[in-house]
């Protein structure tokens, strides 16, 4: 059956690991985020009309677009979430269960980290699904970087927040401060067969432009190197560290100082922030789209 | 009896089942009617085969003035948006879009009693004005800061090149091979003239590439 878009942001999380997670980056963009979430409370905020009956023509041309396949957004969605859900391990139900538990520091110790080559392989894939989500979603051809770091300058609200947090939480914590010399450095020396063992690329090869791995680990390469330099003005204009983000985090992840390399690994599994910035940014671009083509 | 029995007993179990099965199907919304109208075997397409490019509209908007940036947002098929920007806050969204999709937002202009340029103009809800060219492309400002009023958008909508935007249609190639079957095409009568130099919207210096899927193209 197919996925009805208006109940996918109506069901959007207002508080849970995720959303907290998120907002522990307020401090970085400030006032970025506000996450907003229901389809018609999404509608009146992004247009600023209230009457219902234009709500509701509103809701309905962005429904038609969504379900029409042709227009891209399906795949957005589909790529936003599967590059979540393969990222992480299975079991984040059960590891959320047991936050704020006195048991919580001894399940991180079962926690095994993820190897520094899986990191630096989850960092660049994600990014990449950035490019090519984003390009489906605002018609930017999906092979063409120049158009979409310029539209990554113009990055704001949930757009920005998912690029924050993929910096902070796939990059810098489980990385370090130079993770992204660190990253550009490993793919450079990687083949095809070490992302044919990676399970987030598994996830969204398909999705990757290039005809076979190695050609879609070149496109890999290049988009990280092309965005390096964005991320890392991006990181020392907010003068994000890794002790400040682990303070932040510490508020609701105890125990987590000093094992830096586990909580990238519950991050990892336990915040979806791909999918819910993602649907929050393809919700908007919908609606911005149909309001004007009503 | 013991068919009796037998109901008192399962009784309890159906009432478990009809509450689960109730409780699993999701609330009704008011909107369930356009997804059933939208989704399944044959429903229409969103985006009419024959919408403009929206690439073609970027020649016909206004560029950046003074300290106003206009910046490109969106660019769909028979689509294309930019955002208006001071300071960088947003001030206003601009779009152009091709009514061929959606045959209701070209009908609104009909009682139409203003004009913009000579075009009919209405205001919709509370945030935007609209003019429609050609009785197909619709221009359209809409307000996204309370600072920007009714006025300004009517001044934004005359910034557009809508005399360029209006001599489209005759340029319009069709987008289907022409068949016998087909609609009338647009007529040739009116020559292309497109302006000599296009906006150059969401296209910047390209990075080279690999060879890439031909999946990839862009989505619409």
């Amino acid at each position: 059956m197919s996925k009805k878009i208006y109940e996918i942001v109506d069901k959007l999380p207002t508080g849970g690991l995720t959303v907290r997670a998120l907002k522990t980056l307020d401090t970085f963009v400030p006032g970025q985020w506000n996450n907003l979430v229901g389809f018609d409370n999404t509608i009146k905020t992004v247009t600023g009309e209230t009457d219902e009956a234009m709500v509701q023509a509103i809701g309905e041309r962005a429904i038609a677009l969504f379900n029409d396949k042709k227009q891209g957004y399906q795949s957005a969605l589909w790529l936003y979430e599967t590059v979540d859900s393969a990222s992480g391990l299975l079991g984040a139900a059960a590891l959320a269960n047991r936050i704020g538990q006195d048991t919580f520091l001894g399940f991180l110790k079962n926690l095994s980290p993820k190897p520094e080559k899986a990191q630096t392989i989850d960092l660049v894939v994600k990014l990449v699904a950035e490019v090519v989500a984003f390009c489906k979603i605002s018609g930017i051809p999906g092979d063409s970087l120049g158009d979409f770091l310029a539209a990554l300058g113009d990055y704001s609200s949930e757009s920005l927040v998912r690029m924050a947090a993929l910096v902070s939480f796939d990059g810098i914590i489980p990385l370090g401060a130079d993770f992204s010399t660190k990253a550009l450095s490993a793919i450079k020396g990687m083949g095809a067969s070490d992302l044919d063992n990676n399970q987030t690329f598994k996830g969204i090869k398909d999705e990757i432009p290039g005809h076979d791995s190695k050609s879609k680990l070149s496109f890999m390469t290049e988009s990280f190197e092309s965005t390096k330099g964005w991320m890392d003005k991006f990181v020392g204009d907010h003068n994000i560290t890794q002790s400040k983000l682990v303070d932040n985090l510490g508020g609701f992840i105890e125990g987590s100082k000093g094992k830096l390399d586990y909580l990238g690994a519950f991050l990892d599994m336990s915040v979806k922030y791909y999918e819910h910035t993602g649907t929050q940014t393809l919700a908007r671009r919908l609606i911005e789209r149909a309001v004007a083509e009503i | 009896m013991s068919i009796t029995r037998w109901l008192r007993r399962l009784a309890p179990l159906m009432v478990c089942l009809v509450l689960l099965v109730t409780a699993c199907s999701s609330a009704p919304s008011k909107y369930d009617q356009v997804q059933k109208d939208t989704t399944g075997f044959g429903s229409p397409a969103a985006v009419n085969k024959k919408a403009e490019k929206g690439g073609t509209f970027n020649a016909f908007f206004p560029g950046d003035q003074g300290n106003y940036s206009v910046i490109p947002y969106q660019e769909k098929k028979g689509f294309a948006e930019y955002k208006l920007e001071q300071d960088g806050k947003t001030l206003a969204m601009l779009t152009i879009s091709d009514t061929t999709s959606v045959p209701a937002a070209a009908e609104k202009y009909k009682g139409a009693t203003e004009s913009i340029s000579g075009f009919p103009s209405v205001e919709q809800g509370s945030t935007a004005t609209g003019v429609l060219v050609n009785d197909r492309y619709q221009v359209k400002v809409l307000s996204r800061d309370p600072s920007f009023t009714k006025a300004d958008r009517v001044s934004w909508l005359q910034k557009f090149d809508l005399q360029g935007l209006a001599q489209l249609k005759g340029a319009l190639k069709p987008v289907a091979k022409p068949t016998a079957a087909l609609p009338e095409t647009p007529t040739a009568a009116t020559p292309p003239t497109a302006p000599a130099e296009p906006k150059t919207g969401l296209k910047l210096p390209k990075v080279q590439l690999p060879g890439l899927s031909p999946s990839l193209q862009p989505a619409s």
